[in-house]
C-alpha cells in the first residue's frame, strides 16, 4: 500500500503536465525556501518518513530535481523533531520533569539544526552529499543507470492503474486527474505509514523494551546509537523512537546524555522509509535522494559526535533552552510555534 | 547489547516478574544470614560483608526495576498500568525486608546473641517458619494461585498477631530488660517482615486501591 501511494503520487505529478509542474516546484529553487518547505511539510504530517517518501516520489517524476530536493530532505529532518518536543510539553505542569523532558526533546532539534547549518552550505558549495549518494546509487544499480527497472514497480503499477481508472470514471482528466492522484497517493502513504508504524510498534514492543532497558543499564555511546537505528528501522518512525524517550527522560530514568545517541540513531534509522519508497520508482534519482537522506544523517553524526566538545554543543543548547523554558513556560510553546511554523512560513513567503 | 533487540526473549512483565523473584531470593538470603548470626551462632564478622553486599544488590535491583517499569509503560502504553503500580509497591516492600534483615543483624552489633539461650530452639523454629514464607511467596508470585494467596494472607495475619502477643508479653515480663528488650525488638522485626511478605502477595493479587489495607480500607497494615 505504501509503495502504491508513492507510485500514485508520481503518476499524479506526471499527469499534471510540464507547465503545472514548473509552477508547482519553482518555489523550491531557492534552497532556504526548500528547507522551510521540508520543515513545514513534515510538521504538517508529523512524520519525516511520509514527507521524505513524498519527496522521493516527486524526484522520481523529475519535476523536482535533486539539487532542489536536498534542502527539502534536510528540512524534513528538522521538522520531524517537533513531535517529541510536543510530547515534552505534556510535562509542563511539573517543572523538574518538564526540564528533563524538554531538554531531551530539543537536543534532537539542536543537533539537526547544527547538522543542517554545517552541511547545507557545504552541499550547496560542493554537492558533496549528492556526489556520495550518486556514487552509492551507481554501485547499487550497476551499469543499468537510467535504464534501471524497479523489480517492485510492476507490482504497484496495476493498483495505481485501478486508481487512475477510478478517477477517470468519475470524469476527472488533465490537471484535475493529476491532483486527485496526488491527493490519493498522499492519503495512501499517510494511512499506510500509520498502519505500519502502529502494527510494527506492537510487534516489536518487547524487543524495544529490552533494548531500552539495555541502554538504561549500560549507558550511552555508539551502541545506544545502533539501538536507535534498529528500533527506528523496526517501527519505521523516528518520531516513535524519540517520543518513547521523553517520558523516560521526564521521569529521570534516562539521562539526556543517554537519550542523545538513541536520538541520533533514530535520525539514521528513519531514512529506511525513503529508501523503500525509492523501490517503487524506476528513476535512479529517487534512490539517490533517498541515499542523500541517509548520507546527510550519517555525515551529521560523523561531524558532530566524535569530538566531545562538539558533541556537547546540542546538549548544552538543549539544557540552556530548558532552563529558560522551565521558568517561562510560554516560551516553550512560543519556541515550537515560531521555530516550526512561523519562521518557515515567513521564510517561504519571502524566499519562495 | 545491540543483539538484545534480535534475541527472542521474555516479555517486559515476565522480565520484571523474574527480577522480583530474584530480589525475594536475595532478601531471603539476607534474612537467613542475619538469623544465623543472631540465633545460630555464626560469626557476625563473616556474615556482615555478605549481608551488606546482598542489601546493596537489593537496593540496586529496586532502582533498576523502577526504571524498567517506566520503560514498560512508555513502550507498551497504559495496558499494564495496574500491574506496574502494584510492582512499584511490591519492590519497595522487598527492599524493606532487606533492610529489616539488616536491622536483625544489627542486634549483634549491640552484643545480642540468642545462641545457647534457653529459648534458642523456640526462636530458631520461629525464624525458620518465617524463612519458609519467602519460598511460599515466590511460589504464589510464579503461579498466581489465588487460593494459595488467600491462605498465605491468613497465615501472615495469624503470625503478625502472634508476634504482637509476644511483644506485649515481653513488655509486661518480670525478666530483666537485657533479656526482654532484644527479644521484643526481634519479634518487632519479624512482625514487620511478615507484614511485608503478606504485602508482597497482596500487591501481586489484590486490586491496587486495597493493597496494604485491611477491613475494607480502615486499617493500614504498613503502620502497625
Amino acid at each position: 500500500m505504501f509503495l502504491v501511494g508513492v507510485s500514485s503520487l508520481e503518476a499524479g505529478i506526471k499527469l499534471m503536465g510540464e507547465d503545472t509542474q514548473e509552477r508547482l516546484f519553482s518555489t523550491v529553487s531557492n534552497p532556504v525556501a526548500g528547507l522551510f518547505i521540508g520543515i513545514l511539510g513534515t510538521v504538517l504530517v508529523q512524520s519525516s518518513s511520509a514527507s521524505t517518501s513524498v519527496i522521493v516520489g516527486l524526484v522520481a517524476t523529475r519535476a523536482l530535481n535533486l539539487d532542489d530536493a536536498v534542502p527539502m530532505i534536510m528540512g524534513a529532518n528538522i521538522g520531524t523533531t517537533v513531535t517529541n518536543t510536543l510530547v515534552s510539553l505534556g510535562h509542563v505542569r511539573h517543572s523538574a520533569e518538564f526540564k528533563r523532558a524538554f531538554s531531551a526533546a530539543t537536543v534532537h532539534d539542536f543537533f539537526n539544526l547544527l547538522a543542517v547549518g554545517l552541511l547545507l552550505p557545504l552541499e550547496l558549495a560542493t554537492g558533496v552529499l549528492t556526489n556520495i549518494a550518486e556514487g552509492i546509487s551507481e554501485q547499487l544499480l550497476g551499469s543499468a543507470g537510467s535504464d534501471w527497472k524497479s523489480p517492485i514497480k510492476k507490482y504497484v503499477k496495476e493498483p495505481v492503474g485501478w486508481l487512475e481508472d477510478a478517477w477517470d470514471a468519475v470524469g476527472a482528466s488533465g490537471n484535475l486527474l493529476g491532483t486527485l492522484m496526488v491527493v490519493s497517493g498522499l492519503a495512501i502513504v499517510l494511512a499506510a505509514l500509520a498502519f505500519i508504524t502502529r502494527n510494527m510498534r506492537l510487534l516489536v514492543a518487547d524487543r524495544v523494551e529490552r533494548s531500552l532497558n539495555a541502554v538504561l543499564g549500560k549507558g550511552a555511546g555508539v551502541v545506544a546509537m545502533l539501538l536507535g537505528v534498529i528500533i527506528t528501522v523496526s517501527v519505521q518512525s523516528s518520531s516513535i523512537t524519540t517520543s518513547i524517550l521523553i517520558p523516560l527522560a521526564a521521569a529521570g530514568v534516562l539521562s539526556l546524555r543517554n537519550a542523545y545517541p538513541v536520538t541520533l540513531g533514530a535520525n539514521v534509522g528513519t531514512t529506511i522509509t525513503a529508501l523503500l519508497a525509492a523501490l517503487a520508482t524506476d528513476a535512479p534519482e529517487a534512490l539517490t535522494i533517498a541515499l542523500v537522506h541517509t548520507t546527510f544523517n550519517i555525515a551529521g553524526i560523523l561531524l558532530l559526535y566524535p569530538i566531545p566538545k562538539i558533541r556537547d554543543l546540542p546538549i548544552r543548547a538543549a539544557e540552556g533552552l530548558a532552563d529558560v523554558a522551565v521558568t517561562r513556560k510560554t516560551w516553550a510553546v512560543a519556541y515550537v510555534v515560531i521555530g516550526f511554523i512561523v519562521i518557515p512560513l515567513v521564510g517561504v513567503a519571502i524566499l519562495g | 547489547m545491540v543483539m538484545s533487540f534480535f534475541r527472542k526473549g521474555e516479555s517486559g512483565i515476565e522480565h520484571i516478574e523474574r527480577r522480583v523473584v530474584s530480589m525475594l531470593g536475595e532478601a531471603r538470603h539476607s534474612y537467613d544470614m542475619a538469623i544465623s548470626a543472631v540465633i545460630s551462632g555464626a560469626d557476625p564478622e563473616t556474615v556482615e560483608a555478605d549481608i551488606f553486599a546482598t542489601d546493596e544488590r537489593i537496593n540496586r535491583a529496586e532502582q533498576e526495576l523502577r526504571g524498567e517499569l517506566v520503560v514498560h509503560v512508555s513502550v507498551q502504553g497504559a495496558d499494564d498500568i495496574g500491574s506496574v503500580l502494584g510492582y512499584t509497591l511490591l519492590i519497595k516492600k522487598i527492599e524493606r525486608i532487606g533492610d529489616q534483615a539488616k536491622n536483625i543483624f544489627d542486634l549483634t552489633q549491640e552484643g545480642v546473641s540468642f545462641h545457647g539461650a534457653s529459648d534458642a530452639k523456640e526462636l530458631q523454629q520461629y525464624a525458620s517458619k518465617i524463612s519458609s514464607l519467602f519460598g511460599e511467596v515466590i511460589e504464589i508470585l510464579s503461579s498466581a494461585d489465588e487460593e494459595h494467596a488467600i491462605q498465605f494472607r491468613d497465615t501472615c495475619d495469624a503470625l503478625r498477631a502472634d508476634c504482637e502477643q509476644h511483644l506485649r508479653d515481653y513488655m509486661h515480663t518480670e525478666q530483666p530488660g537485657s533479656y526482654a528488650v532484644p527479644r521484643a525488638v526481634l519479634y518487632r522485626y519479624w512482625k514487620r517482615i511478615v507484614a511485608n511478605l503478606g504485602g508482597v502477595v497482596t500487591s501481586a493479587t489484590e486490586p491496587l486501591q486495597h493493597q496494604d489495607y485491611l477491613d475494607g480500607g480502615r486499617t493500614d497494615i504498613t503502620d502497625d
